[in-house]
């Protein structure tokens, strides 16, 4: 284990995010069991646990180990409510995302290969060894490893069972999910990709991982328009921000701090969100979008995170995304990636043009309000909602030094 | 002797294509465990006696003895005798499992050089591409746990290639059967086969934009 600038930024996010995910199911999980209660707070620890192991691995395999009990932990929580639904949703991430690893695994072993010589997987024997390598090894490995990586990131084209995770998952779950595991896949990915900008292969990789990036927006610009369930929705969301982050590590250079940067903020949004879903949730009995509206008269404070979250997630100015998808637009410019520049900014449009459509819905949209029942919802859970998204927000105005130079840290000698 | 039994290996791939029964599979399946036990024998005999001996017992208890057991099991429990419903047919995919043995031998070839065991490789991939083929072609969920044991199975493989250096690897390869195989078919798939009669991957619906 290594204890870096990169492993750091994520577990202390994970640290800021997993206690108010903790204190949010407590009110959450009224209803169920001893037994239900015990296992999906032990799928939460699990989670915790391994994600953090997968941050401050310092070895290929270890890492790939902890992201392989991730699928343990997460199969746990999905499953929680024991329905068809989460049935299906649990055989689909195991299945897909055992496949998924079992293809890293075998892309971590052709890295092997290629750096033949080596005692061992760590990161920094493999810096030592790559640029001498085999282009084509290191290009068959890399392939393999994002593809395999994908499951986890959220990213074209196994994003699917990432959705129907969060889907089936409780809310408060999905909000951990969907930063905490998806910065893990990340990391595990990104652990590779610094040592492969040593190799001769750079060039190419930025074209494959330019090419997946927008694979991934433009997917989720198809199918954010398609769906009616909120948390799908917000699911989709992260499947574009994790997109825009892979555009980021595609242009390289201020690509990269831009990438560092979204995910941070996109991690505090996107649990805030989610945990303010769990109480959206519980309030209408239900996530379908068509059963969800006039927000803004039900409960005051709950749509205030919302018009918050909405905020951060179109990237408008004050939202930290703003800052990152500058940063990456400016670098597409200077890069001249001109046909991605244009194809970005449209799908972009279009993706804002749904966010922003279905959000104003949940707000002031009139609806049955008969249904809506505010009487069990924790007001200090909303507050906390509310200071993960201020943090986001204020982070896209005020940027200290100090964070600025954590993140540069990371991105030394890239 | 080494190259015999990955004959035998590749054989065992291309009889899934043309066989249609679960008890079939669930044979075949076992016979690439013993297959690999053997090629564990033959392929790491220079590393540590003791790292050998616990490599060996692991493939040979759970690849040869207790992956099948839960695989019959399995078949037992459903009553489910046949393998698919006739998404693809026996001739087709013969063919593609030909087709994935051809590009697997062509990319192996193409990249081949003294550093990689072409050998491994190419039975690797076939393996990786053979378990995708049944993945994508059958509707039985049975056929696709299938699938994924067939991977692993080609994953193993490859691991065995580079197990002389890093018998590391090999552990870590092994753990992935355990950890994801005995989860899938022993706690998870009774689950499934409680919930969904036919076990076909139609029926899982439910989670829908």
């Amino acid at each position: 284990m290594t204890f870096d600038y990169l492993g750091v930024l994520f577990h202390g996010l994970t640290a800021v995010i997993s206690p108010i995910v903790f204190i949010q199911s407590r009110s959450y999980l009224d209803t169920e069991t001893v037994r239900q209660y015990r296992l999906y707070h032990l799928g939460l620890i699990a989670l915790c646990m391994a994600v953090t192991g997968v941050y401050y691995a310092n070895n290929a395999a270890a890492t790939w180990i902890f992201l392989e009990a991730t699928t343990l932990a997460t199969a746990l929580l999905v499953y929680h409510r024991r329905t068809v639904r989460s049935l299906e949703a649990t055989w689909k991430y195991v299945f897909v995302s055992s496949v998924g690893v079992a293809v890293a695994y075998l892309g971590i072993l052709m890295l092997s290969t290629a750096v033949s010589g080596e005692e061992s997987l760590a990161y920094v024997q493999l810096l030592r060894s790559v640029a001498t390598a085999n282009p084509l090894y290191m290009k068959l490995a890399f392939l393999l490893i994002l593809t395999g990586y994908r499951c986890k990131m959220e990213v074209f084209p196994l994003y699917t069972v990432g959705v129907d995770a969060n889907h089936a998952a409780p809310a408060p779950a999905s909000a951990l999910i969907s930063t905490a595991l998806v910065n893990a896949g990340f990391v595990a990915f990104f652990r590779v990709y610094q040592v492969l900008t040593l190799s001769g292969i750079y060039s190419w990789i930025k074209s494959v991982l330019l090419l997946t990036g927008i694979l991934s927006v433009l997917i989720v610009a198809v199918y954010l328009r398609r769906t009616h369930n909120y948390k799908r929705f917000l699911t989709y969301s992260t499947v574009e921000n994790l997109g825009i982050v892979l555009i980021g590590l595609g242009l390289g250079g201020w690509g990269i701090f831009a990438a560092l940067f979204h995910l941070t903020i996109h991690s505090l949004i996107k649990s805030g969100m989610f945990l303010q879903m769990a109480q959206i949730g519980r309030i209408y009995r239900t996530y379908r979008m068509n059963r969800i509206g006039d927000y803004f008269k039900t409960y005051r404070l709950g749509s205030l995170v919302v018009l918050m979250g909405t905020v951060g997630l179109l990237a408008f100015p004050p939202s930290g995304l703003f800052v990152s998808e500058l940063i990456i637009l400016k670098e597409l410019v200077a890069g001249s990636h001109w046909a991605i520049l244009v194809l970005f900014v449209l799908l972009i449009c279009l993706v804002l043009f749904t966010l922003s459509r279905r959000f104003t819905g949940l707000l002031l949209r009139p609806v049955h309000s008969g249904r809506a029942d505010i009487s069990t919802i924790s007001r200090a859970a909303t507050w906390l909602q509310f200071a993960l998204l201020l943090t986001a927000l204020v982070l896209g105005i005020v940027q200290p030094q100090r964070w600025i130079d954590f993140l540069h840290a990371i991105t030394v000698g890239l | 002797m080494l190259f015999a039994l990955i004959i035998v290996y590749v054989v065992t791939l291309v009889y899934l294509a043309i066989t249609d029964r679960f008890r079939n599979y669930a044979s075949l399946i076992m016979l690439q465990g013993w297959v690999l036990f053997g090629v564990v024998i033959l392929q790491l005999h220079a590393i540590d006696w003791a790292e050998l001996a616990f490599v060996l017992a692991e493939t040979l208890v759970f690849k040869a003895i207790i992956v099948p057991y839960m695989l019959f099991n399995i078949i037992r429990k459903t009553g489910v005798a046949r393998v698919h419903e006739g998404s693809v047919t026996g001739m087709n995919s013969l063919l593609l499992f030909i087709t994935g043995l051809l590009v697997s031998a062509g990319i192996a070839y193409y990249i081949a050089d003294t550093t990689v065991n072409v050998v491994f490789f190419a039975v690797a991939l076939y393996a990786v591409l053979c378990g995708l083929i049944l993945i994508t072609t059958h509707k039985r969920i049975f056929s696709h746990l299938v699938g994924f044991l067939v991977i692993e199975n080609g994953v193993f493989l490859f691991s065995l290639a580079v197990g002389v250096e890093m018998p590391m690897l090999v552990n870590i390869a092994m753990m992935l059967d355990i950890l994801m195989s005995v989860l899938m078919m022993g706690v998870f798939f009774s689950k499934l086969g409680e919930r969904i009669r036919n076990l076909t991957s139609d029926e899982l619906t439910s989670l829908k934009d």
